[in-house]
């Protein structure tokens, strides 16, 4: 019977899981595993007996890929990571995103130079996509501050989403043979060209399993000069986007979370385009019920100033019980947990390295 | 012509715990090669899978580096030492 509450925190000096029960009132903290690593993503694998996966991100000695069975009490090394062929030229920098395949035992990984691979024996050997990592636009894809990389997978079926930055949303209707930059509607605020067919910084995507047509993305926004390309819906399957940013103090941010039970509402944190941390330093998460039309600033519980951080693109997360969880954490090492779906806001680890990503389950 | 491979601790764990490895070689490439033979998963701490030696890896032969000489072309003599160390870098 799935009782506990498992939280994966990915951060600069390594990967923390914490564990509650269903109450969510304390959380227990271990770690941390690849102590001194940075870990950018993380994964909760539920479909058969759980697995935690983790990146491992050693600027010394190149990629490792952490596993756990035991809710992650020990980790160990898969037998590989995603390696370029030999003639590719290019050499793998980091791995930031994992998702479940379809396959039991499959996993999918997005990679920095932005590639993907697959794995179908739970990561010990893995497969490069060539269908978008030797996609014709890809000598032409330009590293964001954070690198070159494929961010996001978002799996329906056959059809998959990507999000690359800086390349934009690209989209497989063939179970990943093939992708098609699909971006009509995403702006781009650092070409001449506002509406570029590809080579949008795309922060994040995101979409609830029970309405894949309706995708929600948060791109690059922040330009005074074309505004609102920052938050973006689609309502057909992601071949075009319009702007939902309206109401938004921002629309700039990283991460944009789905409900867990709720198509319909999503969560966003706006940041001060130029710092990439809080305006006015007043962290605020803000939630739109209908999505997007109109947004509600959620801060109850929040620092009421001086909150300067930034939430990156993987960050924040949503558990799946009924009062589901809303949880986030900062580049200032602060774990935050939004209850009720965000109506009030408590710090659950004040002092943790600077997080990357978080991921949740019920285990 | 054996040389000695001094591997850092935080790299021991690659190769069954060993402080050093005798690797007959006349060459930084012959070492190399050598070790991805024999100790794949120690290699690949060392190279990424271009074969380029890691941004953040020093190799020294005795007190010299391997950038300051021939690269990987830099010969080896009989006795010669090959130190892999970690570069000054972090934060």
């Amino acid at each position: 019977m799935a009782d506990r509450v498992v939280l994966c925190i990915g951060t600069k000096k390594g990967l923390f899981v914490a564990e509650a029960n269903k109450s969510r009132r304390r959380f227990n903290l271990r770690g941390p595993f690849g102590s001194g690593v940075a870990v950018y993503s993380a994964m909760i694998d539920t479909r058969r007996a759980t697995r935690i996966y983790a990146s491992s991100c050693n600027a010394w000695f190149g990629m490792k890929l952490l596993v756990s069975t035991d809710l992650g009490n020990k980790f160990k090394e898969t037998k590989s990571t995603p390696a370029f062929p030999g003639d590719d030229g290019r050499s793998l920098a980091n791995i930031w995103s994992l998702e479940p395949g379809g396959g039991s035992k499959e996993l999918w990984a997005g990679v920095e130079p932005a590639a993907l691979f697959r794995s179908e024996d739970n990561g010990n050997s893995w497969e490069m996509v060539s269908g978008i990592s030797n996609h014709k636009h890809s000598k032409e894809w330009q590293p964001g501050a954070g690198g070159l990389c494929l961010h996001t997978i978002v799996r329906d079926g056959n059809r998959i989403h990507l999000g690359i930055s800086t390349g934009g949303h690209y989209l497989s209707e063939d179970g990943g043979a093939t992708f098609e930059a699909s971006n009509e509607g995403v702006g781009a605020g650092f070409f001449p060209n506002p509406y570029p067919e590809f080579g949008q910084c795309v922060h994040k995507i995101a979409r609830h399993p029970d309405a894949p047509g309706r995708l929600y993305m948060q791109n690059h926004g922040g330009w005074p000069e074309r505004p609102g390309i920052g938050v973006l819906r689609s309502d057909d399957y992601g071949h075009t986007w319009e702007s939902i940013a309206e109401g938004l103090p921002s629309d700039f941010g990283f991460p944009i979370v789905v409900h867990p039970h709720d198509p319909e509402t999503i969560y966003v944190v706006p940041l001060e385009p130029s710092t990439r941390t809080c305006p006015e330093g007043k962290p605020a998460v803000w939630r739109s019920t209908n999505g997007g039309r109109k947004w509600k600033k959620l801060t109850k519980g929040l620092p009421k100033h001086d909150g300067y951080f930034t939430v990156l693109r993987d960050a924040m997360c949503t558990d799946s019980l009924d009062a589901a969880g809303v949880y986030f954490g900062t580049t200032t090492g602060q774990l935050w947990m939004g209850h009720d779906g965000g109506d009030e806001w408590s710090c659950l680890f004040d002092s943790l390295p600077p997080i990357n990503c978080v991921k949740a389950a019920i285990v | 012509m054996a040389i000695s491979v001094q591997i850092p601790t935080s790299l021991r764990a690659e190769c069954q715990g060993s402080s050093h490895v005798e690797i007959s070689a006349t060459t930084i490439s012959e070492v190399l090669s050598q070790l991805q033979a024999e100790h794949p998963q120690l290699f690949r701490c060392i190279c990424d899978e271009t074969g380029a030696v890691r941004r953040h890896i020093n190799l020294f032969v005795n007190d010299a580096l391997i950038h300051r000489q021939n690269g990987l072309g830099t010969k080896l003599n009989p006795k010669d030492t090959l130190f892999i160390m970690t570069a000054v870098s972090g934060g």
